[in-house]
Parts: structure tokens; C-alpha cells; sequence
């Protein structure tokens, strides 16, 4: 790893946490409000790739456990990873490794627009919403004896924020990468 | 503005170092979860219970720290009271509170830069193998707690722009500035890092 792959995940996980900093937005139809940071994990995967991503929300993970406050709401601490949504928070890497992987495979130069946003709309959806709640419901289920599919069912209360999350980063990450581009190439 | 969550403070649990307080919340989180009986884990939560709160905090801050992870346990509670049988809904209350309340006590009573040694030499294993730099994990913890408030200061610039010409502050228009201007500075921070030999490559 180079010195300024060092610093791109250093930055994007600083980025991570002045999301956290900005006021929640509550949407009038989804009773869930908006919270900037936790659309991280796609914006981490989109713009910065797999291994990049990933290691930035480790960084950040790092920096929850050793007692910064850098959970929206300026929550943090061991506390968060040992309650119910511990899976949600570990899970963050491995959903950014995920999104970094298919935004890396299907978006090239050169293609149209309609297809860089498809490509990362898709991989949003797949590493932010699919991946995650893929470790982070069965956690919460073994954590709390909440049954499976009661957990699983709770949780489609989010899907609808989620996606417009997903839909908020495919843009930004368009228009980063349109202005910047530095999600590594996959041959 | 990162203020770490450390209390300051001389208890007894203050002085134990930082390896046995991990080890004991890792042994308690899987002895607690061995167990159903509200025998053990009743005490086990006062326990822990008044272990928090001995710390020195005031009742506010304590409740603070935890409040929104125990509101989520109790909401899960309430749900599970319709599909579980009660003691076992109270066993998973305490278990659940217990371990937060002992987590959120290691946490207030070590310093950030305990932890670090601790984790440096977590990383030494994987030192050896090559596959990172225990150093490495430190400059970016750095970085990061150096450039947060550089970044803040960036996103209320922003905000104040759209303000200043009348437009709507939205998410979607502020992330992708923000981002891109904070990332335009890897490179001159990566080359100032160089520059200076602090990674001895």
C-alpha cells in the first residue's frame, strides 16, 4: 500500500465521521430520518474501491471501539458494538468491500451516463442494503432471541430510506467520478 | 470537537490495565451467553450496573453514553414479548445491559492512547506475516482525528455558499464537493508524509 492510499482512506474515514456531524433530514413520508453517515458504505465502495473502502470503515470501526464518538449522534464506544446493532456496525467493511467490487467491475470510462449510474446504483443496493442487513439481522437476531424472520420482517421498515440513500449516493459517487475519479480499474 | 469518551478518574477499574478489562469483557460476554438463569444474570447486571455508574460520571452523561443502545434493546423487547415466553425476554434484557453497561465502563475508563499500545501489539502478528505496518495504523488514526475539523470547517463553507446564492441545502449537493475537494488533498498530504520519511520506505 502507498502512502497516498494510506491517506484516501484516512480522509475518506474522516469524511465518514463529519457525515455523522450533519443534522439528520427527516423525510416527511419514511418515519426513519435520514442520517448522512450511514450512506458511507456506499459512497466508500463507490468512489474508493473494494480494498480501500473496506479498510476505511475499519478505520473508522477502530476508532468507535477505542471510545471516539464518531457515530452520528455523537454516539460510540464499546457499548455500541456489544448492543443489538454491533452486526450493522462490524458488517460496514465487508459491505463496502462488496459495493467497491461491483462498482469496480461495471463501471469503465467511456461508457454512457444511464450505465455508470446503473452500474452504481446497483452496487449500492447490493453492498450497502443486501450485504449489510445480510450480517447485521441474523447478529441482532442471535444477540436479542429475536426470531429470524420477526427481525428480518422489522427491518423492511429501513429498505425504503435505504434505498433513497442508494439512489442520493449514486449520484454523489457519479459526480465524484466524473470530477475525480479514483476508483481503481479491474482488468 | 473529537472529545474522546474517557472520564477522568482514579477507581480501581481506572488502574486495571487495559488487556484484562478486554479480556474480561470478552470472557463475560461469552459466559453471559452461556447462561439462561436470571440468577446469574440479574447479579451479573447489577454488577455491572454499579460498576458504570461508580465511574465518576454524572447520572446525565452515564444515561447519555447508553441511552439510545438501551432503547433499542427495550424496543426489541417489546416485540419479543409477543413471540417469546417473559423470563426468557428478561433473560435477554439483562444479558444484553449487562454487557453494555461493562462495555461503556472499559470504554470511560481507558485512554485512547492505552488502547493504541494495546492494539500495536495486537498487529504485531500480522507485522511479521508483511501484511501490514503496526506504524501505519496509527499515522491514519492520526490523520483522521487531525482532519475532521478541517473537513467540518469545509462542509459549513459549502453550506454557506449555497446560502449565500439562495439555494436549497441538500445532501446530494453538498456531499460531492465535499468529497472531492477533501480527496484533491491526498496527494499533497501523501507527498508531505514522504517528504518527511515517516513511513521509511
Amino acid at each position: 500500500m502507498n502512502t497516498r492510499d494510506l491517506v484516501l482512506i484516512a480522509l475518506f474515514a474522516a469524511i465518514v465521521v463529519v457525515l455523522g456531524l450533519i443534522p439528520p433530514i427527516t423525510l416527511g413520508f419514511i418515519p426513519v430520518p435520514i442520517t448522512a453517515q450511514s450512506m458511507g458504505v456506499m459512497l466508500a465502495g463507490c468512489i474508493i474501491g473494494a480494498k480501500r473502502g473496506a479498510l476505511a470503515f475499519l478505520l473508522f470501526v477502530l476508532l468507535v471501539a477505542i471510545g471516539l464518538p464518531v457515530l452520528s449522534g455523537g454516539r460510540g464506544g464499546l457499548a455500541v458494538l456489544a448492543g443489538p446493532s454491533g452486526g450493522f456496525i462490524l458488517g460496514w467493511a465487508v459491505a463496502a468491500y462488496v459495493t467497491g467490487i461491483i462498482a469496480e467491475r461495471f463501471i469503465h470510462e467511456g461508457q454512457s451516463e444511464s450505465r455508470q449510474f446503473g452500474g452504481f446504483f446497483l452496487a449500492s443496493v447490493v453492498g450497502g442494503i443486501v450485504v449489510l442487513y445480510g450480517i447485521g439481522v441474523p447478529w441482532l437476531s442471535a444477540v436479542t432471541g429475536t426470531p429470524l424472520l420477526a427481525a428480518a420482517t422489522g427491518s423492511l421498515a429501513f429498505i425504503p430510506g435505504d434505498l433513497l440513500k442508494a439512489a442520493i449516493a449514486t449520484l454523489a459517487a457519479r459526480a465524484v467520478y466524473a470530477g475525480y475519479p479514483l476508483l481503481p480499474v479491474r482488468a | 470537537m473529537l472529545t474522546s469518551l474517557y472520564v477522568e478518574g482514579r477507581s480501581w477499574f481506572h488502574r486495571l490495565p487495559v488487556r484484562a478489562k478486554l479480556v474480561a469483557l470478552l470472557l463475560l460476554s461469552l459466559s453471559l451467553f452461556a447462561t439462561q438463569s436470571l440468577y446469574l444474570l440479574a447479579p451479573a447486571f447489577l454488577l455491572s450496573g454499579w460498576l458504570y455508574f461508580s465511574l465518576g460520571l454524572t447520572l446525565r452523561q452515564a444515561l447519555a453514553r447508553v441511552g439510545f443502545v438501551f432503547f433499542t434493546i427495550l424496543v426489541l423487547a417489546a416485540v419479543n414479548l409477543f413471540l417469546l415466553p417473559l423470563p426468557e425476554v428478561a433473560a435477554l434484557v439483562l444479558r444484553l445491559m449487562a454487557l453494555v453497561f461493562f462495555a461503556a465502563a472499559v470504554t470511560a475508563t481507558t485512554t485512547i492512547s492505552a488502547f493504541m499500545d494495546e492494539i500495536t501489539i495486537l498487529l504485531k502478528p500480522l507485522e511479521r506475516i508483511g501484511l501490514l505496518n503496526a506504524a501505519d495504523v496509527s499515522l491514519a488514526i492520526g490523520l483522521v482525528l487531525r482532519f475532521v475539523p478541517d473537513i467540518f470547517a469545509r462542509y459549513e463553507a459549502i453550506r454557506e455558499a449555497h446560502r449565500a446564492r439562495g439555494l436549497p441545502i441538500r445532501p446530494l449537493t453538498i456531499i460531492g464537493p465535499l468529497i472531492i475537494l477533501t480527496l484533491k488533498d491526498a496527494d499533497t498530504i501523501a507527498a508531505a508524509i514522504d517528504a518527511r520519511g515517516f513511513r521509511r520506505q
